[in-house]
Parts: structure tokens; C-alpha cells; sequence
């Protein structure tokens, strides 16, 4: 096991920071295979009180997988997949994994059915008779998906078809956790929830954590921000974005639903942005004056506003990296990405028509229109959607040249939806205000769409900071998030502070040291420990 | 400017499996699309049409389904969809699917340009464009990545070759085919889609075309499958490890023994 922690040396440098580009410092790391492996490391971190920070493929935006000091635990090599399970009455399919199985990896072995059954009990085995290539999905769509599922739950990770389908939380049927005292507990749905207020864990060794469920009120939105916390409920959803702050995640089951049949995906241009909001809201089925009522839920609603799409056309002409996505129209102003699925084309091509009708409406054009109905198609739609983060990240790598100190602020507040045109128009007219460079797109069926400010000098940055902060008081007050799913992690523990006030965070600290009286494990994420 | 596009539909992914005993491609459960190439094809015509004007007609030979491909054409701005199907046209190689295509553009006649996709992705042959150039007895030029420029009676075009690219001028009426580089195809809108669902496709036999049944299908076809074989690509990979004075001595030591080092 000494072999297993490691001095931190140069080789290991990268370790040291996540896609949040931030960078931490450490004095070990290990590399767990077995759940045998996190016990032993977990039990010598105790004893020379160092303490743990534990990472997934780190490609999280909020800097909770990066170290302050203490120990790494990187789980990328805990990434085999372990069974199966198929539930015939349910229709539903099982896969237990490792934690440090990465989102691409899963789908491509959904895709294929190659799976490494060596290990595998008999009954897993059997279970993959009702398995075909393809016909089986796990919905959580995060766009980065060098992701890993530990690190999805961690974060409670979503994506363009969480509209349709929810968070990762939704699709996590079972967990194993090693808590910072070496014990292990065994969570299943349905299996251990809490009385009320008050709930009693048990772990495999017996132990029992009994207390009352803390009372600060979760937001009504899509979110990723604080422990989740609802009367009666399930144990195991106190582990599903916590940021790895209460245990160790060792072993996981996944829920799979049948692949859809039929897949179309539809970007809208609109003249404005106020016919594309007006669109959105139509989509959701709300009643907007002049169209029908549209009855058929998108599995996603994506928006671009028209600096995105500039954005996009500025780097088409300047690097060949973008010189494949599909030619923007002048006219084109504001773009809405749908998607849906269904049984057959025939079916979602009625859908499609009605979108068509809808878009006449509302006075925009059906003809300005991209449609993809197959695979080819839908990942040219795919590559644009993921042009516009690409291109501000490449946006900013340029000017880091001139000055290290800029970073992109990009926010991750959702509101209700009540409130998606008034938390519009704030973006807008402040930004617009402060004279500030920015691009806005996102997951607007959840009222969730990332602001990207780009700064161009320190004084840029630091407008946009305060903005960010006067933004996420506004959008708490309307009942938001501050973080609908990236995670609060170390950078966001001030807009966290905002929504649930001291006595909210305060409270989050006491469950925390229920769990881990020493701050062992990724102490420092969404509040600081002490 | 009349302008006819040959497609051809083709299983949607690369990873196939062949039938062992008919050595043909198995394609039960495989989505099928327009050939990636023949939509460089179908883009170009319409951008032609866009600029000179004029009407676009699209072939294919194929089974019956092979419509809706046409259909998927026609709602990306072609004009029309001939689809040549019949019993007698199965079991085609390059030359036999010419033959056929060539009769049914003469159905299509008269035309000014002909734009095909440089290969389809299943068969690879990239044969049957030139071919149907040599039946038709007009000029023709693979391998497109550029049109210079293009009026009633003549075009010039960039075509890619490994070093870099020739400048050819064709007189119309003249054959292309052209590569990925040539534009970047356009996706339908909902109101092409709408349009297309209420187009007819026609659709053509054997009794249709005034043809010698001897070229067609099978019994039109010389060439023979014999075996099909999964190339190997066996790749060795050695980890050269060591402190880095002695990996650069034995990866000298390694080239040095596969001749690969020639001071």
C-alpha cells in the first residue's frame, strides 16, 4: 500500500488543477483500484491527519477537485464496470460501476455492448441476453464528456436533456460510500429514507448516524448548489452533489432507459431575441398570445444569443478549427436549439411540422431552419452547439497571452420560470450598461443560461465579478440557483452564502461534521470548513 | 443551367459486417443515408442553381426506399427525383450501374452538368462517376475541390491531387466529381422538408428505358467478388523506458536495426 500513496513530484503536476484552470497544492497522491485500496488510504490519511481531496476525470468548472493541501485521492483507475441487472416489469437496465468510468467510455460500451464481463457473476452475465448494441441509454448529457460518473454525481451533473429527462440524481439507483471514519455504507432508492425531519443511517459496521434533517429550503429549479435536503427523503440523495464532501463514492448503479427510436433536432433563427423567448415559452407548452398550444415536450430547448452566433462567424473566418460548422445567414440573430425523440420519424416529423406552423406564428420564418433526423446530421447540430463554449475558451487562451490574470466568468444561475424574461433583460441591460463583451447561451427550457463575460482588461474582470454577485442576490430573490450544475465548489462559495444565508450554510457545516468531524474528505467545497 | 446529381444510399456507419457466404454487406438494423459525398454534390448544384438559375434533378439506382433519399435531396433544394428500380438492375458493379444511370439521365436530357460525390462510402470504387462520363461521351473531371468558374458553355475547376491541385476548363456539357473540400452542405429547414413530403418521385423500370437487358444487373456485371478479408494492422508498440541518455540509445539501437537510420 505505501507503493499505492505517492510523493507528489513534477509527474504529477496536473493533478494539481481542474478545468476551472485553478491550481492547488498537495503533498501525496494515490491512485485506488478497490474499494479495499480508498479504506487503506483513507485509514493512513487519518492517522497522519492529512487531509483528502478526491478527484474524478477533473473536468469540473468550479474547482472542487482541486487540492489544498493534504493528500489526492484520483479515482481513474477505479473504472471498471462490475454487472448488470435488467428489470423486465420496470423495463429499465442496471450497470454497476466504479466511480472513475467516464461518461464517453460508458456510452461507447452502450453503443457497442463490448463489455469486460471477467469477474462477473452468472446472473450478470444472463442479464445481458436483454441487451442489444444501442438499445439502451443513460440519459445525464453533460457536453463534456470526458466526464466521470463519479464526478457527475458529485456535481449532480446535467445537460441539454436534462429538460426532458432531469439531473444525473434521477439515474443513480444504488451507491456505495466510505465515510471519513472507514466505515462503509450501502444506500439504495427507496431503501433508507428519512421519518420526516429526522433520519438514521446505518453503516455496514454498524455504526448509526441519527440527527434532524437540516430545514433550509431548497430552491424550486433545476440546481447543483448545497446538500439536497427534502422531508422523507432518500438517503442516498445526500450524496448526489454534495461535491464528495460526505464520503467517498466506491461503487455505483446506473439506471438505463430504452434508446430512443426516432431522434430529430431542430436550430431555430429568429429575427430577435424576443420572438426566440417568446418561442421558448411556446415550446414549454405555455399558452403565448397568437400561437397554438404546442403539446409535445422537447427533450431540450438550447438558446444562442446573437453575440454567440457572432461569436461563431468571427471564428469561422479566423480558425480552421470552426470552418466546418454550418454557414449563419446575416438575418440570423438569435438561435434556439430543440430536440426531440420519439417512436417513429413519421411521428416526430408531425412534431416538426407543428414547430414549423408555431415558428409562422410568432412571425418568424420555418424556412430559416437546420433539421438533423439522423445520426450525421445530429452531431453536425452537436459540434455547433459545443462551438460556442470552444470558441470563448479559445477567445480568452488569446488574451491570457497579454494578460495571465483573465479568466472567462461564466455563471450558472437558473431562475423560475416565471422569471426567464425578466432574468433576460436583467443580463441585458446590464451588461449592456457596463459596456461589457459577452455571449449568452444555455439550457433556457430551465431558464438556465450561461452569461460568459469576456474581459479584456483587469477592470473588465472585476465589473464582471461584482455584476455576477449583484446578479446571483437578484436571481435568489426570484427564488434561483446560483448554481444550476456546475457545483459551487471552492469558486463559488460566495454566490452559495448569498442563496442560503449563514444560517443555511451554517447548518450545511453541522451535517458535514456529522459525517466527517475532522473536515478529512474535500473539506472547502461549497463552504470552508471551520 | 440544368444541373442532374447521381446519389446513392449507404449504410450510415463504417462498422458493417459482411454476409461470409454472399460476401455482401449485411445491412439489417443499419440506418441508411445520402452517401457523405453526393451532399458536397447536392450543395454544389444548388449553389449553381443559386447563382445561374436554372432546375436540378437528382438520380439514384436503388430499391425501392431509396426514395425517400431522393425526397431528403429534394428538400435540401433539388427540383426533382428520378429513381431507376427494378429487379433487373440488382447485382450491378460499376459498369452495369453506368450503364443504367446513363439511361436514366438521358431521361433527364438535356443537361449541362453532371456532379457526383468522388466515391460512395460502402463500395469505394469511386468508378461508377467517370464511367458514366465515358457512356454519356462527354467530358469529365474527378476529384473536384473548386469551381473557378461556371457558365453555359464552359467550366473551370479546381481538381485536388496529392501534390497540390490542376486548374482544368471543360466544355459543358461535362461530368464532375467533387470532394468534401469543395463547400460545407447545408441542413434541410422544416420548409424544404414540407415541401419535399409533397413532391413525387418518379420512378423507373426496365420497360421504361430503351435498353440492352444484357448490360443490366448481374448478368451486365464482369466483376467478380472472389473473397473479402479484414486488412490486419498490426502494430507493434515498444515502450522505451530507462534514463533518457539510455532511451535515446536504444531507440538508436532499434532504428539502427530496422535500417531506418541513414547517416
Amino acid at each position: 500500500m505505501d507503493e499505492t500513496v505517492k510523493a507528489m513530484t513534477t509527474e504529477f503536476e496536473e493533478y494539481l488543477r481542474d478545468e476551472s484552470r485553478v491550481v492547488g497544492e498537495a503533498q501525496s497522491i494515490s491512485f485506488p483500484k478497490s474499494e479495499e485500496d480508498v479504506l487503506e488510504v483513507v485509514s493512513l490519511m487519518r492517522k497522519s491527519k492529512n487531509p483528502i481531496t478526491i478527484q474524478g476525470a477533473r473536468t469540473g468548472l468550479a474547482a472542487s477537485a482541486v487540492p489544498n493541501g493534504g493528500h489526492i485521492m484520483n479515482m481513474g483507475k477505479m473504472n471498471k464496470i462490475l454487472g448488470a441487472r435488467f428489470d423486465e416489469k420496470e423495463n429499465k437496465f442496471y450497470l454497476r460501476l466504479q466511480p472513475g468510468v467516464l461518461l464517453s467510455q460508458l456510452r461507447k460500451i452502450l453503443l457497442n455492448k463490448n463489455f469486460e464481463t471477467e469477474g462477473w457473476s452468472n446472473e450478470s452475465k444472463s442479464a445481458l441476453a436483454n441487451f442489444a448494441p444501442g438499445q439502451w441509454f443513460f440519459s445525464p448529457d453533460p457536453t463534456e464528456t470526458s466526464a466521470s460518473i463519479g464526478g457527475m454525481i458529485s456535481c449532480n451533473a446535467s445537460g441539454a436533456r436534462t429538460f426532458f429527462y432531469g439531473p444525473t440524481r434521477n439515474y443513480i439507483s444504488s451507491m456505495r460510500i466510505v465515510l471519513a471514519n472507514g466505515s462503509v455504507a450501502e444506500l439504495t432508492r427507496g431503501g433508507q429514507k428519512a421519518k420526516g425531519k429526522i433520519f438514521s443511517l446505518d453503516t455496514l459496521d454498524l455504526h448509526r448516524i441519527i440527527s434532524n434533517l437540516p430545514d433550509y429550503q431548497m430552491p424550486n429549479v433545476k440546481n447543483a448548489s448545497g446538500y439536497f435536503v427534502r422531508e422523507d427523503m432518500d438517503l442516498i440523495d445526500f450524496f448526489i452533489g454534495a461535491e464528495g464532501s460526505l464520503g467517498i463514492i466506491t461503487e455505483i448503479e446506473v439506471i438505463l432507459l430504452p434508446s430512443p427510436k426516432a431522434i430529430w433536432g431542430i436550430t431555430s433563427f429568429f429575427p430577435n431575441e424576443k420572438t426566440a423567448l417568446r418561442f421558448v415559452r411556446a415550446l414549454r407548452g405555455e399558452k403565448v398570445e397568437g400561437a397554438d398550444i404546442f403539446n409535445k415536450k422537447p427533450v431540450a430547448i438550447e438558446f444562442f444569443n446573437h453575440y454567440a452566433l457572432d461569436l461563431l462567424r468571427k471564428q469561422k473566418e479566423e480558425s480552421t478549427a470552426f470552418a466546418g460548422i454550418q454557414e449563419l445567414k446575416d438575418s440570423y440573430h438569435t438561435a434556439v436549439y430543440t430536440e426531440f425523440h420519439g417512436d417513429s420519424d413519421q411521428e416526430l416529423w408531425e412534431v416538426v411540422a407543428k414547430l414549423g406552423t408555431l415558428i409562422g406564428q410568432l412571425g418568424a420564418d420555418e424556412n430559416n431552419t437546420w433539421v438533423a433526423n439522423n445520426d450525421r446530421d445530429m452531431e453536425k447540430l452537436l459540434s455547433f452547439r459545443h462551438a460556442v463554449p470552444e470558441s470563448v475558451n479559445m477567445l480568452i487562451d488569446q488574451r491570457r497571452k497579454s494578460d495571465p490574470t483573465l479568466t472567462k466568468l461564466g455563471t450558472d444561475m437558473a431562475v423560475p420560470d416565471a422569471y426567464l424574461d425578466k432574468v433576460m433583460d436583467m443580463y441585458n441591460s446590464d451588461l449592456a450598461l457596463k459596456g461589457l463583451e459577452f455571449v449568452i447561451f444555455g439550457h433556457i427550457g430551465n431558464n438556465h443560461v450561461h452569461v460568459n463575460i469576456l474581459p479584456r482588461n483587469a477592470e473588465d474582470y472585476k465589473t464582471g465579478k461584482e455584476l455576477y454577485l449583484q446578479w446571483s442576490r437578484q436571481v435568489v430573490d426570484w427564488g434561483g440557483t446560483v448554481s444550476a450544475e456546475h457545483g459551487v465548489g471552492k469558486l463559488k462559495r460566495a454566490f452559495l452564502l448569498e442563496m442560503y444565508k449563514e444560517y443555511g450554510i451554517g447548518q450545511m457545516r453541522e451535517l458535514k461534521r456529522l459525517f466527517d468531524p475532522q473536515g478529512m474528505i474535500n473539506a472547502g467545497n461549497m463552504f470552508t470548513f471551520n | 443551367m440544368r444541373i442532374i446529381v447521381c446519389v446513392k444510399q449507404v449504410p450510415s456507419t463504417n462498422e458493417v459486417n459482411m454476409d461470409p457466404v454472399t460476401n455482401t454487406i449485411i445491412r439489417e438494423g443499419i440506418e441508411s443515408v445520402l452517401n457523405p459525398f453526393d451532399t458536397y454534390a447536392v450543395e454544389e448544384a444548388i449553389r449553381i442553381k443559386s447563382a445561374l438559375g436554372g432546375s436540378i434533378a437528382t438520380i439514384s439506382m436503388g430499391i425501392p426506399t431509396v426514395e425517400e433519399i431522393l425526397r431528403d435531396t429534394l428538400a435540401l433544394g433539388a427540383d426533382e427525383g428520378l429513381l431507376l428500380t427494378d429487379r433487373a438492375f440488382a447485382g450491378a458493379d460499376t459498369l452495369a450501374t453506368a450503364y443504367t444511370l446513363a439511361n436514366g439521365v438521358k431521361k433527364l436530357a438535356p443537361f449541362d452538368l453532371i456532379i457526383c460525390g468522388k466515391q460512395a462510402t460502402d463500395g469505394d470504387t469511386a468508378q461508377v462517376g467517370p464511367s458514366l462520363a465515358v457512356q454519356l461521351d462527354i467530358p469529365h473531371a474527378t476529384d473536384i475541390s473548386h469551381i473557378e468558374s461556371i457558365d453555359e458553355k464552359k467550366i473551370v475547376c479546381r481538381r485536388l491531387t496529392d501534390d497540390g491541385y490542376e486548374l482544368l476548363e471543360m466544355d459543358l456539357p461535362a461530368l464532375i466529381t467533387v470532394v468534401k473540400e469543395i463547400n460545407i452542405p447545408r441542413l434541410p429547414s422544416i420548409a424544404g422538408i414540407r415541401a419535399s413530403k409533397k413532391a413525387s418521385i418518379k420512378k423507373v423500370g426496365v420497360n421504361d428505358l430503351t435498353v440492352d437487358e444484357s448490360r443490366l444487373g448481374l448478368k451486365g456485371s464482369p466483376t467478380q467478388v472472389v473473397k473479402t478479408f479484414i486488412p490486419s494492422h498490426d502494430v507493434d508498440c515498444e515502450i522505451i523506458t530507462g534514463k533518457p541518455e539510455q532511451q535515446a540509445a536504444t531507440l538508436v539501437q532499434r532504428l539502427t536495426e530496422k535500417n531506418l537510420l541513414d547517416f
